[in-house]
């Protein structure tokens, strides 16, 4: 089978790039082994967290850094670029590069963020938030989702919550088995008369809150279940992202790939990239797990395989490698050296990943393979935590590398 | 709640560790008035930080009759009155073609002498018991050893002690003694946020194992002790089925045991300083050793997910006559201050081993006795800690046990007869907190209630949350959010939270390359990024760095 790209990986900055691609007229196919960062994702994106105006931080970072390497202004121009993106896909949500406004996380801490789903609780400023009394509401038994910690959270900046326990006959055949209270299970069952008992629960127990904060358990697919919802509540409802799995970040997955799909990408979901034939400083083809002796080919090639979470990266005992084609990588090569023994210190690991030219081309060897990319967490010389900037690099790189494969023509 | 009405008792036991625990329960059946005082948390020491290993006394045969004696005495006390915390796996010695086969007939020898009863089988046969064994072994004996848990047994003496009218109080650190003249009358305790209280007995036990040195001196008695760390690696599912031993002279990584739903093995030796017996670090070497080691008693380790990795500290203690520490006991020793310093009112229960507890109890609890002036006899070699009673339901045959849920066995399985208390048969009780360990919103619950829990550490221990596969991942923050609720502060559950994690990662970091890395990315990825959780910078959470 033959490409003009193949992408490794269907994660954020995987799909962001075939979507570039495929839009620009590219055929493209994302080989993705399921699970991405997505997954848990906050129903937020960073792009520079430890600053108002994330634009200027970028300026701070080391020059290694995947935004210095493309510039503040290339930077800038993909974090615009990918609102366009996401409203073509359906992932509706609002902010600016140029100054963070802040979420609430699933523990009632107040962060800045880049971008956040329309339907999620935002605010300009922690002390501005727009109501002096909230409700929270949770289902009865639902472990994932803590308005103790979130009202704590939200007393902080002086506002109220009152938290209330909702429970529904819908939910008895989920608890059945003792692990199925997941909000992405809860979020296949709210539909029809369930939205409207909780419509009705919401509208009889609001009493003097200035708007509602429920676990996002609702809307798996897309925002009907959302727009229904409120529509029939008289406040302002939000959600607030739960613990995992994600159901703003399976829906934002699903979106992207979704819409990959009807511009003609081809997603092949479960398989993984085994190994590559390489010649003359060019990746010419890729093995797979599932197709066995069937090669994909492509001209240009984008690895986008995530960390050491995704696979993308493998620690065995003695060192660091990129498990599918044995890429250069930045890494400590004692052990001792990756980690420090405060979990909330300063990890070095985070920062291991494979070492790019300016135009995020991989190497072996200290040689330059020339049509194949590097794009998302697996590159070198960033810290999503250290920095708030997990979203941020792995959509700009994406949209980056999309267009260094399109110039490259 | 103390059940005392004033501040003295007849006896005042300082150390939480199974000793501690064990002497409290001894005492109070014997109709002492009795105080247990802990400054963290039980089995935070050694008493969590082993290989809980049942032991026959096998590993001693051949070195330590006495202790090898002693062993199958309480191996056999054990099976009985622990039932709940015991599983009678079995065990094997075997000989590898680099080991010396004579070894083993001097060896079998040693065992009869002492009471074990060792039989050799053929390498075969051994395999076919024990499949994760390594195929190259030339020779095998079976005996009778088996799994413990610690903490099990710790909370089952504890429970009991409360049961029978002892007090007892975590959280709070000896600072010092009241002394009058030659006599210790009481001790002066301070708790977490510095308040302090006084507590008076007519004798006082120091059983802080490696700690009771310190203890000692503030008594001003020396207790000469060396301290002896050892590292242990756990295993991220149960490899064997039965304890694996080296039939060889003792060394590093002899000893594999089965325990619950994960292996251990262990361990190295070394001596610390004594600066150094609250630092519990493992060192990339040590893991290093262990790995290699283990590998010999079962091949497939070298492939098997490590979960953790952590060390204790044996208490050892040097002969009076010999200062410098060369003529070492590994046996029981249970100091008569006032015999031996003129210090009166003061009893050192130290040395033994997690085997041995009961019987170092005893001894301490019969000197308490004399020292009193009571005649009372030690009944607790006969009587079955709670959980461990025989129950009506072992009586209905297995029928019963079908009807149960999955996390249901589970709490049965840690808890024996007491799971009764859980709640449980509705689907809000039955809703998992630890998915890895099946441990139920009821389960915990009932921890917190029953079993003094505090913080998430605690909780840990009562109840295998978070010892699982992921270390906490997901649990850690429902269980947060139940301790919260329960405790009615979100704060403070927060912040322990942030250092339940971190204590997870202590064990985490020396193994951390493999699933454990890419685990431990996902959960900082999840809980300092998605979740925006820092630790609390202010006072910080006086917690131990417990790594079990």
């Amino acid at each position: 089978m033959r490409y003009d790209t193949i992408i490794i990986g269907g994660g954020l900055s995987g799909l962001c790039c075939g979507i570039s691609l495929a839009r620009q007229g590219q055929q493209v196919a994302i080989v993705s082994a399921g699970q991405s960062a997505l997954h848990f994702c906050s129903g937020s994106f960073e792009l520079y967290g430890r600053c108002e105006n994330p634009l200027e931080g970028i300026a701070s970072l080391p020059k290694e850094h995947p935004y210095r390497k493309m510039g503040i202004e290339l930077t800038a121009s993909y974090a615009e670029q990918i609102k366009d993106i996401f409203e073509a896909a359906a992932v509706k949500c609002t902010g600016e590069a140029t100054r963070n406004h802040y979420c609430l996380t699933p523990i009632g801490v107040i962060k800045p963020v880049w971008l956040t789903l329309n339907d999620y609780a935002r605010f300009e400023s922690p002390d501005r938030i727009p109501w002096r009394k909230v409700a929270l509401v949770n289902f009865e038994g639902y472990l994932d989702f803590y308005p103790q910690f979130i009202a704590s959270g939200l007393a902080k900046y002086g506002v109220k919550s009152d938290i209330h326990s909702l429970s529904l006959t819908a939910f008895d055949n989920l608890r059945e088995s003792s692990t199925e209270m997941r909000a992405t299970n809860i979020a296949r069952i709210m539909t029809g008369e369930i939205l409207e008992q909780i419509a009705a629960y919401l509208n009889s127990h609001a009493g003097d809150a200035e708007a509602l904060f429920l676990p996002a358990a609702f809307g798996l697919f897309d925002d009907t279940a959302v727009a229904e919802l409120r529509a029939m509540v008289s406040l302002p409802l939000f959600f607030i992202p739960t613990m995992p799995a994600s159901v703003p970040g399976v829906r934002t997955q699903i979106q992207l790939k979704n819409y990959f799909q009807r511009i003609g990408g081809t997603y092949l979901l479960g398989d993984n990239v085994v190994s590559g034939e390489i010649e003359n400083g060019r990746l010419k083809s890729v093995k797979t797990a599932n197709h066995g002796n069937m090669t994909l080919s492509a001209d240009n090639f984008v690895i986008a395989s995530g960390s050491f979470f995704s696979h993308g990266l493998i620690a065995s005992q003695e060192s660091i490698r990129e498990p599918i084609f044995g890429l250069d990588i930045y890494a400590d090569r004692v052990r001792e050296e990756w980690y420090d023994k405060d979990l909330y210190s300063h990890q070095a690991y985070m920062g291991y990943g494979v070492v790019t030219d300016n135009k995020f081309r991989c190497s072996i060897d200290g040689k330059c393979i020339e049509n194949l990319y590097a794009a998302g967490s697996i590159l070198a010389h960033q810290n999503a935590l250290d920095e708030g900037t997990g979203g941020g690099v792995a959509i700009t790189t994406a949209l980056f590398v999309a267009d260094e494969i399109l110039r490259s023509r | 709640m103390r059940q005392n009405g004033n501040n003295h008792y007849d006896v005042i036991v300082i150390g939480g560790g199974v000793t501690g625990a064990g002497t409290a329960r001894d005492c109070a059946m014997r109709g002492l008035r009795t105080l247990l005082v802990e400054r963290k948390d039980f089995t935070a020491g050694a008493t969590g930080r082993n290989h809980g290993l049942l032991h026959s006394g096998a590993r001693y045969a051949m070195t330590d009759q006495e202790s090898a004696s002693e062993c199958i005495r309480e191996n056999r006390i054990l099976r009985h009155i622990a039932s709940h915390c015991v599983e009678p796996t079995g065990g094997l010695f075997i000989t590898l073609p680099e080991d010396d086969l004579s070894y083993q007939t001097k060896f079998i020898k040693a065992c009869h002498r002492a009471g074990i009863i060792a039989k050799a089988i053929d390498p075969k046969e051994a395999i076919l018991m024990e499949p994760s064994v390594n195929p190259d072994i030339i020779g095998a004996v079976t005996v009778p050893d088996g799994a413990i848990d610690p903490f099990r047994l710790t909370t089952a003496n504890i429970m009991d002690a409360q049961l029978h009218g002892a007090d007892i109080i975590t959280y709070h650190e000896v600072t010092g003694f009241v002394k009058s003249q030659n006599r210790i009358e009481g001790v002066r305790l301070r708790n977490q946020s510095g308040e302090e209280s006084t507590y008076y007995a007519d004798v006082v036990i120091n059983a802080c194992g490696i700690w009771g040195m310190h203890i000692a001196k503030m008594a001003g008695v020396e207790v000469n002790m060396f301290p002896a760390k050892g590292a242990l690696l756990i295993f991220g599912h149960r490899v064997n089925n039965v304890v694996i031993n080296r039939c060889r002279k003792p060394a590093d990584a002899d000893i594999l045991v089965p325990g619950d739903t994960i292996s251990l093995i262990g361990t190295t030796s070394s001596r610390i300083p004594y600066e150094d017996i609250d630092k519990n670090d493992v060192t990339p070497e040590e893991v290093d050793i262990l790995l290699r080691e283990g590998s010999r008693l079962a091949p497939i380790l070298s492939q098997t997910r490590i979960l953790r990795a952590y060390s204790g500290v044996r208490p050892l203690v040097a002969a009076d006559n010999d200062p410098s520490g060369r003529n070492i006991s590994r046996g029981i020793v249970c100091l008569d201050h006032a015999e031996r310093d003129g210090v009166e009112g003061f009893i050192t229960i130290t040395g033994g081993k997690l085997m041995t507890y009961r019987l170092m109890a005893e001894m301490a609890t019969n000197m308490a006795c004399r020292k009193l002036g009571k005649k009372a006899h030690c009944q607790t070699a006969s009587t079955p800690l709670p959980g461990s009673e025989p129950s009506k339901e072992s009586k209905r045959g297995k029928s019963h046990i079908i009807e149960l849920g999955i996390e249901q066995k589970a709490a049965k399985g840690r808890h024996g007869t007491m799971s009764r208390y859980i709640h449980s048969h509705n689907a809000i009780d039955d809703a998992l907190v630890c998915e890895c360990e099946q441990v139920s919103v009821g389960e915990v619950n009932y921890a917190i209630n029953s079993l003094h829990v505090h913080n998430l550490i605690n909780l840990r221990r009562r109840t295998r949350m978070g010892m699982g596969t992921c270390q906490g991942e997901i649990c850690a923050c429902r269980a947060a959010g139940l301790l919260g609720k329960a405790n009615n502060c979100a704060e403070k559950s927060l912040n322990d939270m942030a250092a339940f994690l971190n204590e997870r990662w202590k064990g985490m970091y020396p193994i951390a390359w493999g699933d454990t890395l890419a685990e431990v990315q996902f959960t900082s990825w999840l809980y300092k990024g998605v979740c925006g959780l820092q630790p609390d910078k202010g006072e910080g959470i006086n917690e131990e760095k417990e790594q079990r």
